[in-house]
């Protein structure tokens, strides 16, 4: 009976957890199949020979290497664009002696969290179009940018709010500027935040596709979401290929988790709980 | 020395990029919106003020009244089906204490993932014939079901499909709750004898409602906004089985004929509809005591 007790959960969390792993082993055993067929006639096992010519195939005939680039480097430079912004906003809200006015910039750069995304799509499409940038990067570029910077704000001021002042007072009694104080002390303490926001800024970027599916119509620019979507429907008979494709697009996310996984859930749940 | 940090001017060059940024693209945006859903504007005639027309249209449209009544089925979905699994998923993982990071490490993998990759993967695993859904149900000799072509499997499919994505993100706002539960109470009824469910049920659920009342919130937030997985895995079909509002707005307008006045009135009406809803269940079920 204990015994029994003991191990009810977990049996059902393995099979949960069966369930959530499962589709991604069954991509990664397809990827390395030679065809439909061998997939059709043994879905389940392990490929006959590792046939890694899909692995080549996808990565230079599907153009899946332009979508991953395009997509590695949106995410980066936005990301990396919205946490600097985000931190400089956070350090004069949080640290200068201009606290009235601080406090209304706070209160209105936070509405932005109440409006859900897509209710700004046409919009922006509007927007973008009249800003002549419609077809280009910079059409994804800004609104992913922009879109981050509400919650990047958030959390960064909060967590500037808990280093305490006597560090930057030393720093000004040495005659360090404002802009010094800045970047030498307290962005290297407000690296943990830094982090996080810069992760859960990369992962909304690397993943959006609503906006890189409408904003975007030349394939040398798309990214890797909406990519895989035209690849599957070029491909859609030859589903080794395809799964070679989210083989791609779902490893380096995987691999990032790897190493950064408390991290990660830190960051993008910080988002949710404190939004 | 506070004259160091009350120079307005770098004041200015921190906080302006900012703004200026956000400003274009979140405020006028939704300041356009309001203006353009009044509007009979499509991209190239000059846009004249029509009044509610817009609005009109699309409530007297029985496709967008059934697309409503699909976000309410992913509302319904999520608060009577996964917020229960959600909850149970979290107390089984914060009653074990082997593999305790290995469960949820791995249930939180899917909602780091872009959706219109996990539409594609699951468009596979759901294919008619090389699927392995099917190939699995087969042995059992049940017939080849499509599961996304058939408006009666569409939207099921697309509901598991979307609760499989983003449960285990829930499931970990909600575990980190139970573990920052202090642990006196519950010893203090095991001591009792109170059974494990006796306890989750009537010390840790309540204990963690707050939390539960953040999920459903998110949950209903994220209902009325679900669009990627219906435009990546049915594009709305068959015969709109699985069209929502935000895919019915995608399609009227992006389409053949687009119409930016109507596309910002269904814009105005998600934003409306989910302020409401939530708006509703916090002021009712949803009332912590702060």
């Amino acid at each position: 009976m204990n015994t029994l007790k003991r191990i009810s959960p977990h049996v059902i969390l393995s099979i949960y957890v069966l369930v959530v792993l499962f589709p991604f082993v069954f991509v990664v055993f397809s990827s390395l199949k030679e065809s439909n067929i061998e997939i059709a006639e043994n879905p389940f096992g392990f490929p006959k020979k590792l046939y890694f010519q899909n692995f080549v195939d996808a990565w230079v005939k599907a153009k899946i290497s332009v979508y991953f680039f395009n997509s590695v480097y949106l995410a980066v430079t936005s990301a990396l664009t919205g946490v600097l912004l985000a931190a400089a906003t956070a350090f004069a809200l949080t640290r200068m002696k201009f606290m009235k006015v601080s406090k209304v910039i706070y209160q209105f750069v936070l509405i932005g969290m109440l409006i859900p995304g897509n209710v700004l799509f046409i919009a922006q499409y509007i927007l973008v179009m009249k800003l002549g940038i419609l077809g280009t990067h910079w059409a994804l570029f800004l609104p992913y940018t922009a879109g981050a910077l509400p919650i990047s704000v958030l959390l960064i001021a909060a967590f500037m709010k808990s280093i305490p002042s006597e560090l930057e007072e030393a720093a000004i009694v040495d005659g360090t500027g404002s802009l010094r104080l800045f970047y030498k002390i307290i962005l290297p303490l407000t690296l943990p935040a830094l982090v996080t926001v810069f992760i859960v800024n990369f992962l909304g970027s690397w993943n959006e596709y609503l906006l890189a599916n409408f904003f975007i119509s030349k394939d040398e620019l798309r990214t890797l979401p909406t990519g895989m979507v035209g690849f599957r429907d070029a491909f859609q008979t030859n589903y080794a290929l395809i799964s070679t494709g989210i083989v791609y697009c779902v490893v380096p996310v995987l691999i990032l988790y790897a190493f950064l996984q408390e991290k990660i859930i830190e960051g993008v749940t910080a988002g949710s709980v404190k939004g | 020395m506070n004259r160091i940090l009350r120079n307005p001017w770098i004041y200015s060059i921190m906080i302006i990029p900012t703004l200026a940024l956000y400003t274009l693209f979140f405020i006028y945006p939704m300041a356009t919106s309001s203006y353009y859903a009044f509007t009979d504007w499509n991209g190239l005639n000059q846009a004249s003020f029509v009044g509610l027309d817009n609005f009109i249209r699309v409530f007297s449209d029985k496709d967008f009244i059934n697309a409503i009544y699909n976000n309410f089925i992913f509302i319904g979905f999520s608060i009577f089906i996964q917020v229960p699994l959600i909850i149970l998923f979290a107390l089984l993982i914060s009653s074990v204490k082997r593999f305790q990071g290995i469960y949820k490490t791995t249930v939180f993998i899917p909602s780091i993932l872009s959706t219109s990759v996990i539409g594609i993967l699951w468009g596979f695993i759901l294919h008619p014939n090389i699927g392995p859904v099917n190939q699995f149900l087969s042995l059992f000799g049940i017939e080849p079901i499509f599961w996304l072509a058939e408006s009666k499997w569409a939207m099921v499919s697309i509901l598991v499909v979307n609760a499989w994505q983003w449960m285990g993100f829930y499931i970990v706002l909600v575990l980190a709750a139970i573990l920052a539960l202090p642990k006196e109470m519950n010893e203090a009824a095991e001591i009792d004898g109170a059974t494990g469910i006796q306890r989750a049920l009537y010390i840790t659920v309540p204990l963690i409602k707050p939390i539960i009342s953040v999920v459903v919130m998110l949950s209903i937030a994220g209902a009325m906004r679900v669009v990627d997985i219906v435009l990546v895995m049915t594009k709305g079909g068959p015969v709109g089985a699985t069209e929502v509002m935000a895919s019915y707005l995608v399609n009227e307008a992006m389409g053949v004929n687009p119409s930016y006045g109507v596309g910002t009135a269904i814009s105005l009406i998600i934003f409306a509809f989910a302020l409401v809803l939530t708006g509703i269940y916090q002021a009712t079920f949803g009332k912590t005591k702060e």
